[in-house]
């Protein structure tokens, strides 16, 4: 069985009174145990739409998500998944360690345990010289780092980054990538979005391409890749792109 | 239950590394302290100025810490973008509705408990004679205040801030003008008006109840029974308000 799974997901905003966006159409998404997944597509396709319906902080216009079978608003469920949101936010009258201690308590981890995660997870993304500094005084990329160390604070099974490295410096993004890989080894699954596409080339087994909502490609990248005909994912992506928006444009005429 | 206790320090940290809590304190202790210059009153009339002076300051500066907090201790998530992160931890809504709750019982527990202290400090120091009276009185204005945080939060769940300021401020007036009140509906021809003025006296609490501080003041005693009810009365307010924000953050999407 497929650990995290969508069925015909599909969001549709409505705005004001009358008008409705589309942000997520039919998408129907299996990813098994281990994988490292990569949700590519341009902005406004819907990658964050349905990272959200799959952790129920939006609610599907109709469709399923589970992850491990069950629900979004299964709390179960949410113990075993680190989640870190695009440009992250957080609480800026804390600071890095006490966001580290706040969320830990959430996971109900016990306080030894939480120190030496917290520990861990500071020397892991590099802030340990900064762990006392308030929030408020911390960077762009020391944000997402923080947040980085925050979405693993209860060792999860399956992670779930909306541009994790969005901020970062080539170092960052580097070590980003390495903890990447060293995780899957770790049989970890995660979800990935990202616009970084030589990175998702290097690191994803699998990936989806969406586009206005809907799916486009998917599949692992080597088949899509001969599919296209591309040498890289980049022209994979422009491609798959191009192909429908000409698709969607000859329709238009001849209509 | 150990998720909303959780929940609730961080707001109650919150609210004293803002420090803005601490300037309608501070404010409200001035207030107060300024009650004193009705010294060329004669000495029993000084005494009633003073006291009810300060049960009145007590009170709004309550109703304004009660409001501001409930409304920023939930939309600050909101508009900070903390709740993207925190619902996705393993808590419910119910729990981060009950938890802000909670966190806004201790911040005002805290900051009414200064208030207080420092009032009946006032007295004793002025050498004003307190029975019983002054702390029913007392204890009916914290219940109260604990009300209006109830309907403020729970209006946080689904309103925006500016609503949420109009409609609790707007509870607050109509609260404490019941007995005028419903004079003026007796006074109303058309019906409509006259059953939606009664309806909404029906439902909306009656803040009135806990304002005892005129007959304190002149030295009419309050029955504990009466404290009893009026405190039951306001937790049944705080239920129902609760629930209903329970019910809307549920349904609302981040
Ligand atoms: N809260 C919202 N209300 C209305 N429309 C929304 C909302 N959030 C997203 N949308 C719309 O849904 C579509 C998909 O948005 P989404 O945020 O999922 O894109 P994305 O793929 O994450 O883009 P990006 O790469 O820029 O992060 C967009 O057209 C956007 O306008
Ligand atoms: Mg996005």
């Amino acid at each position: 069985m497929a650990i995290i799974e969508t069925k015909d997901l599909t969001k549709i905003y409505t705005i004001g009174r009358k008008r409705t966006v589309v942000g997520l159409d039919h998408l129907t998404l299996e990813i098994e145990e281990g994988e490292l997944f990569g949700i590519l597509g341009p902005n406004g396709s819907g990658k964050t739409t349905c990272l959200k319906l799959l952790l129920g902080t939006l609610f599907p216009t109709s469709g399923e998500a589970y992850i491990m079978g069950k629900t979004p608003y299964d709390v179960s469920m949410k113990k075993e998944v680190g989640f870190l949101p695009e440009n992250p936010y957080y609480y800026e009258y804390l600071t890095g360690r006490e966001l580290l201690i706040f969320y830990g308590k959430l996971f109900d981890m016990d306080k030894d345990a939480l120190n030496e995660k917290i520990e861990e997870l500071l020397n892991l993304v590099g802030l340990h010289n900064t762990q006392k500094l308030s929030l408020r005084h911390y960077s762009k990329g020391m944000l997402e780092r923080i947040g980085l160390a925050a979405s693993l604070i209860n060792d999860p099974k399956i992670l779930i980054l909306d541009e994790p490295t969005t901020g970062l410096d080539p170092i960052g993004c580097r070590d980003t990538r390495n903890l990447l890989i060293q995780l899957k080894e770790m049989g970890k699954t995660i979800l990935l979005s990202s616009h970084f596409l030589s990175e998702v080339e290097r690191v994803c087994s699998r990936i989806a391409i969406l586009h206005r909502g809907l799916l486009l490609a998917l599949g692992r990248l080597d088949e899509l890749m001969s599919k296209y005909k591309s040498s890289n994912l980049e022209d994979l992506f422009v491609k798959t792109i191009n192909e429908y928006d000409e698709k969607i444009k000859s329709q238009g005429v001849a209509q | 239950m150990k998720k909303i206790w959780i929940l609730a320090c961080n707001t109650v940290k919150e609210s004293f590394r803002k420090k803005t809590t601490y300037i309608i304190v501070l404010f409200a202790l001035i207030m107060i302290a300024s009650s004193e210059f009705f010294a060329f009153l004669s000495s029993t009339e000084q005494y009633k100025m003073i006291t009810d002076t300060s049960f009145a300051v007590i009170e709004f500066f309550g109703f304004l810490l009660a409001m501001f907090g409930s409304i920023s201790a939930v939309s600050s998530e909101i508009e900070k973008r903390t709740i993207y992160t925190l619902l996705t931890k393993p808590i419910t809504r119910t729990n981060f509705v009950l938890g802000k709750y909670l966190g806004m019982f201790f911040i005002l527990l805290i900051n009414f408990s200064i208030m207080a202290v420092f009032f009946v400090g006032l007295l004793h120091f002025k050498k004003i004679p307190m029975d019983s009276g002054t702390f029913k009185a007392l204890f009916l204005i914290f219940v109260e205040i604990l009300v209006i945080a109830s309907i403020s939060l729970s209006l946080a769940t689904f309103t925006s801030d500016a609503f949420n300021i109009i409609a609790s401020s707007f509870i607050y007036i109509i609260g404490h003008l019941t007995g005028y009140g419903r004079q003026i509906i007796g006074m109303t021809k058309n019906i409509a008006v006259k059953g939606l003025a009664d309806m909404m006296y029906t439902i909306l609490p009656n803040y009135q109840n806990f304002t005892i501080r005129d007959k304190v003041v002149v030295g009419i005693p309050i029955p504990w029974q009466y404290v009893i009810i009026v405190t039951g009365y306001g937790i049944m307010y705080i239920v129902i308000a609760l629930l209903i924000g329970i019910y809307f953050f549920r349904t609302r999407e981040i």
